[in-house]
């Protein structure tokens, strides 16, 4: 008898912890991310996607505007995934590039801009968890987290140039470099 | 009357639904709007000057349901947003409103575009709306027509042209609240839809293993690989070995988990809390391979460049997954 009780209480403690777990999240982190949220949300709406669009324009020209000033830009006004759609802007060639920077984008800027990439903060948070519970702050983190994401996913897109390349020779095909007038 | 021509609408920055395409027909001819107090919304006379359709004001007279080709409201979600959906007459918002207030669920892309001024409407067939500086002559002959012709105007909220300080003021106001409004709306959606939701299944997942002892398991296979980071950089490679991250992609969940327990093991102190930096790129080194054709879509890329892209992409994470990592790694420094 007292296994059994023993068993029940111990799977019962499953759940109690998890419940422990969640009401420390939704009392500790929804409500700093909701009040967040609003405010770029708000932000976003009353700028409005065509501007990103002209900044759009302008960045395709160089390599660093491409692949560190603008995937920051849209994914912090588009947040993930629309950012990706201002892919539409360049040349064939360098959609795979920018993709391949414009997705990380939206992690890396997560730890600041929890709006980006909502669904899928628990990547940061996660691990972010475990430096609060240590009593630390994670605006460092963060800020660190950002930093060495602008500079990674420069060279994570400009590495895709690369590999392009490569897949082109490899499937022999080539992509056009100019961008097509509509 | 006029021949009718059909438009494509659009929805406007922080906007919801459509596009929606317009086409009036001999019975449905005519275009009723329902805003701020009687003052003719923007788009408006672009609407009616490229459909031909008519105007009539919700406010002063009322129409058949069936004449109604289209109807414009500047509901800020509340109710009228979604009695037009409801009973399926396409409903343009020019309030930055989307799927809200008790009739939400009738509020689909297919029938419902908010946000909308005249720069979300155009011609369906693609040519552009005639240029800007000619519409505005056309547009006040045919609302004189109107509004002297067919309707007992009371003379204050339709004189739209010479709108009020006061009137333009509230207008204003009116959107900026409702902007934030939405933005709230969208934001508590987020977090009900998505956030809330993975906190309870990562939760469950958390009670059960710090609750039975497989935590101890996983930090004991964990700790080897996050704690230092050759073992990091391990990780970071293997995310990224193409194929193998597509398979890993998908909602982010297996990354999202594998960072609460690493993050798990930071703060019961097995792993130095620097090492959060470098971790935090590599459970990540696989990040959005499987999306890669719907991301490339987004762009509008040719059939051509997602079969390069996709090959490519995932390369190129393997090939930089460990660089980054040892970036971040070397950023760590000082950090905590």
């Amino acid at each position: 008898m007292d296994f059994i009780v023993k068993l029940a209480s111990g799977f019962m403690n499953l759940f109690t912890l998890g419940g422990t777990q969640f009401v420390s999240w939704v009392t500790g982190i929804i409500p700093t991310i909701v009040m967040l949220l609003i405010l770029m949300n708000a932000i976003i709406a009353l700028v409005g996607d065509e501007k990103i669009e002209k900044v759009a324009r302008i960045c395709t020209g160089n390599p660093i505007l491409r692949y560190m000033v603008l995937p920051f830009v849209s994914a912090f006004m588009l947040g993930n995934p629309m950012a990706l759609s201002i892919g539409k802007f360049m040349p064939e060639f360098y959609k795979p590039c920018y993709y391949a920077s414009a997705t990380y984008h939206c992690h890396t800027n997560n730890g600041i801009f929890p709006h980006i990439n909502a669904s899928e903060l628990f990547i940061w948070l996660g691990i972010a968890n475990g430096v609060t519970a240590l009593g630390l702050s994670t605006v460092p983190l963060a800020v660190r987290y950002l930093l060495v994401g602008l500079v990674a996913n420069f060279i994570s897109g400009w590495a895709t140039e690369f590999t392009t390349k490569l897949v082109e020779k490899q499937q022999g095909v080539k992509l056009s470099r100019e961008l097509k007038v509509k | 009357m006029a021949e009718y021509k059909s438009i494509r609408v659009v929805h406007g920055a922080g906007g919801f639904g459509g596009p929606l395409t317009i086409t009036p027909t001999e019975q449905r001819n005519k275009v009723m709007y329902i805003t701020g107090g009687g003052a003719e919304p923007e788009c408006l006379a672009k609407i009616v000057e490229l459909t031909g359709l008519e105007p009539v004001n919700g406010f002063k007279t009322n129409c058949p349901e069936e004449e109604l080709a289209l109807v414009i409201i500047d509901c800020g979600g509340t109710l009228r947003c979604g009695i037009y959906p409801k009973k399926r007459i396409p409903t343009i918002n020019v309030m930055p409103v989307g799927k809200s207030g008790p009739m939400a669920q009738f509020i689909t892309e297919d029938i419902y575009v908010s946000a909308v001024t005249s720069k979300q409407v155009s011609l369906a067939d693609g040519a552009e709306a005639p240029a800007a500086e000619e519409k505005p002559a056309e547009e006040k002959k045919t609302e004189g027509v109107k509004f002297s012709a067919d309707k007992k105007v009371s003379e204050t909220l339709a004189s739209q042209e010479k709108k009020s300080l006061v009137t333009v003021i509230g207008l204003g106001a009116g959107k900026v609240v409702n902007t934030f409004y939405q933005a709230a709306r969208d934001a508590i959606q987020t977090c009900i839809t998505t956030l809330l939701p993975f906190m309870g299944f990562v939760s469950l997942l958390i009670g059960i293993i710090n609750g039975s002892g497989f935590g101890d398991a996983f930090a004991s296979v964990l700790t080897p690989l996050a704690g230092n980071i050759g073992g990091l950089v391990i990780l970071g490679i293997v995310c990224s070995i193409p194929g193998l991250s597509a398979l890993l992609g998908p909602g982010a969940v297996i990354a999202q988990i594998v960072g609460t327990l690493v993050g798990a093991e930071i703060g019961k102190g097995n792993i130095a809390p620097q090492l959060a930096l470098p971790a935090l790129f590599a459970i990540n080194t696989q990040g959005a391979c499987d999306f890669i054709p719907v991301g490339l879509g987004l762009a509008e890329a040719e059939t051509e460049t997602i079969e390069v892209g996709v090959v490519s992409v995932m390369y190129s994470r393997f090939a930089t997954g460990w660089i980054r990592v040892l970036l971040a790694y070397a950023a760590s420094f000082g950090l905590y």
